[in-house]
């Protein structure tokens, strides 16, 4: 039972430092409409912008804050310089773009500061939290923390004026127009959210493996998470990413060592395949029903 | 007609001036190694002070005069790790004159062996590719020429059982990325652990390895006495991190060779205390060609990258595997005389015998039959500031390694 628990625990830990990665994804999607293939290769190149400002001898908390500012700004650049070109083009154009975007970064980040896996030391201690029979990883513990807080903030920033502009925004671009509400600022809003959500994801996630291109594969799971909770939903983002976690983790612990391991990313691929099946819009997707 | 006699003895001095120059040329050609690596995906860990060591033992030996009078030529190109830009890279450096070539990659050199053995060009896997090309007269070509992934296994075995209190009776745990990779050294410790009496299980974890707390969960609960590491790049740092999270001491970690400073600094310098690792070259700058490397290449700004690489891990496997070809050009060049071949190469490689490069590795021997060059190799342990050697060089249980090269050289035999 204690290791079942331990599974559970760990793996619902595990799943929220997924959200991290998948929040941005949401946040582009809500307001734009996209599907930000490069949300991975963003999230890397946050962990490399914390670690290059901590590398000034700059305290890692006060470069994670830097970080921010300067992945927001380049989400807001993101949009200007790349995304507004597109408007009007076909989707499949614009994810196109995103992917475009994503081997561009992930060539980039090494190829500027070094491709050898970077350092990046929160002072989280190593010792983990003990319960009765159970191990806690105290990392994860703190990298849940971070994504329940930053979802929350997420959740109270769309009842804000700017956040209430965002969802009129998401839910119709040229009614928002025709109501004075900026759209082309409101997305570059959102991808410079986005940013920030990255930085929280690149550092953890930096400071548990190193910062170094393997970042970038946190798209996969960050996928699974918004296929499963819901595309355009916050709420899905936190429970999506408690249920990929915990089955990543309880199902892989029990069958690994009856088929010879890999579960994890069968079980993965299949939440993406059984939620396009049987709910395509997620468990807190939007529905959209349109008149044809 | 003494005109005709005047213009023939033109053509006959023109003709041998011409001739002389082309042997002059031929003399005096430039030795090209590809060099063709992944510096933007997967070997990113390794590839940038691999690559540095490589070119800057190249660079030291043509400031000392070359081999034999010949400069030796570094071809460098990026595969990302893709076969088919592997493939093309290969191409354009084979037509360029290159005539050995190291790729750093497992998918790319294996999906160019039959190329290479039909091309007849010298290909160097040293510590990647396939363990089975050890065998020297079905992959007359290609050249592991350090220990094999199932060397390493039995040098730690072996470890183990010296320093230990032996092997029977005890449970290893082997975590490792699930990849062929991986699985490598999976038969090797079966076999030992049937022939030395002791348990083995393996704990598989996802790539790239970023995440592998409930693997580590099950290790836990297995209650191992000592536990092997097979990853590398993020992966290797996560899993230390791992196993002293879940109580195993960090002296009872073993990894394979793909554990470094940069790992080190990730996990942290007083955590990794204690956790041992296969050692295939040796680490730190005191040897006479990391000396003359920095005197002649490094201090006179000709090196290929920064100069704190200089003694590092990666960097100086990248030396070794240098030095090992150069001495292969060496002998090819003593014996067969110029221009060399892919051929003349190859058999110089074959004449290598006890070269330790100036004690930087152990001392390998490679024949026709052994391209794998003895499979020696030490345990070293980080002790807080540096790697520290804790045994002798040497191989261990060759006879179970063989047995793996041999069914593999069979299969691909058939296969072909």
């Amino acid at each position: 039972m204690a290791y079942f628990l331990e599974l559970v625990i760990n793996g619902a830990l595990t799943g929220l430092m997924y959200s991290l990665a998948a929040l941005g994804f949401v946040l582009i999607y809500k307001s734009a409409g996209v599907p930000n293939l490069a949300q991975g290769a963003i999230v890397m190149l946050a962990g490399y912008v914390v670690w290059l400002i901590a590398s000034f001898g700059i305290p890692v908390y006060l470069a994670i804050v830097l970080g921010a500012v300067v992945m927001f700004g380049f989400g807001l650049l993101t949009e200007r310089i790349l995304l507004r070109r597109m408007v009007g083009q076909p989707i499949i154009m614009i994810v196109m773009l995103t992917l475009g975007l994503e081997i561009f970064l992930r060539g980039f980040g090494p190829g500027m500061l070094g491709a050898a896996p970077k350092s990046l030391d929160l002072g989280i201690g190593l010792a983990p939290i003990i319960i009765g029979d159970i191990f806690i990883n105290r990392a994860y513990l703190v990298g849940g923390t971070v994504a329940v807080l930053l979802i929350g903030a997420s959740l109270l920033f769309f009842r804000t004026r700017l956040g209430t502009k965002l969802r009129a925004v998401s839910d119709d671009h040229v009614s928002s127009w025709a109501v004075g509400i900026s759209v082309e600022r409101a997305i570059g809003i959102s991808w410079g959210l986005a940013g920030i959500a990255a930085v929280a994801a690149g550092t953890l996630w930096g400071s548990v493996q190193g910062v170094d291109w393997t970042l970038s594969t946190l798209l996969f799971p960050a996928v699974a998470v918004v296929i499963l909770g819901g595309i355009d939903s916050i709420w899905g983002v936190l429970v999506g990413g408690l249920l990929v976690g915990i089955l990543g983790s309880v199902i892989p612990g029990y069958l690994d060592s009856i088929v010879g391991g890999g579960t994890r990313d069968v079980v993965t691929s299949l939440i993406i395949l059984l939620t396009m099946m049987i709910r395509p819009y997620g468990i807190f997707g939007r529905e959209d029903i349109e008149r044809i | 007609m003494r005109k005709f006699k005047r213009g023939l003895l033109a053509v006959g001095l023109l003709a041998g001036v011409a001739f002389s120059g082309v042997a002059h040329a031929q003399d005096n050609e430039p030795i090209k190694f590809g060099l063709l690596q992944d510096f933007t995906a997967v070997y990113t860990f390794v590839s940038g002070e691999y690559n540095q060591g490589q070119q800057d033992y190249l660079t030291l030996i043509n400031e000392e005069g070359g081999v034999d009078g010949h400069m030796v030529e570094a071809i460098v190109r990026d595969t990302g790790n893709e076969p088919q830009r592997g493939i093309e890279a290969y191409n354009r450096a084979r037509e360029e004159g290159a005539i050995l070539v190291d790729f750093l990659s497992t998918p790319v050199s294996r999906a160019l062996v039959d190329r290479v053995l039909s091309d007849e060009i010298v290909m160097i896997t040293a510590l990647h590719g396939r363990g089975d090309a050890s065998a020297g007269e079905t992959f007359p070509y290609i050249f592991p020429m350090m220990a094999t992934y199932w060397s390493q296994a039995t040098v730690l075995a072996q470890y183990i059982k010296d320093n230990e209190g032996g092997l029977e009776g005890k449970k290893i745990a082997l975590v490792h990325i699930d990849s062929p990779f991986g699985r490598e050294p999976v038969p090797v410790l079966e076999d030992l652990a049937e022939k030395e009496g002791f348990e083995l299980s393996t704990f598989p974890y996802p790539s790239p390895g970023n995440e592998q707390s409930a693997v580590w969960s099950e290790v836990r609960r297995f209650r191992p006495d000592h536990v092997m590491i097979w990853g590398a790049g993020g992966g290797q740092p996560v899993s230390v991190r791992e196993a002293i999270r879940n109580g195993i001491p960090a002296d009872q970690i073993y990894s394979v060779v793909w554990l470094a400073e940069t790992d080190v600094e990730n996990v942290g310098a007083d955590v990794m205390t204690g956790v041992k690792r296969f050692e295939a070259v040796s680490t730190g700058t005191d040897n006479p060609i990391l000396e003359r490397i920095q005197e002649t290449v490094i201090d006179a700004d000709l090196g290929a990258g920064e100069a704190d690489n200089v003694g590092t891990t990666y960097y100086n496997i990248g030396v070794a595997t240098m030095a090992v070809a150069v001495e292969a050009a060496r002998l090819a060049l003593e014996t067969e005389g110029a221009p060399l071949t892919g051929p003349k190469l190859k058999a110089g490689f074959e004449m290598i015998k006890d070269f330790n490069a100036e004690r930087l590795m152990p001392p390998v021997t490679i024949t026709a039959a052994d391209h794998q060059g003895g499979g020696a190799g030490r345990v070293s342990q980080w002790n807080g500031e540096a790697w520290e050697p804790v045994g002798e060089w040497g191989a261990a249980y060759q006879d179970v390694v063989q047995m793996e090269i041999d069914a593999g050289a069979k299969a691909f035999a058939e296969g072909n």
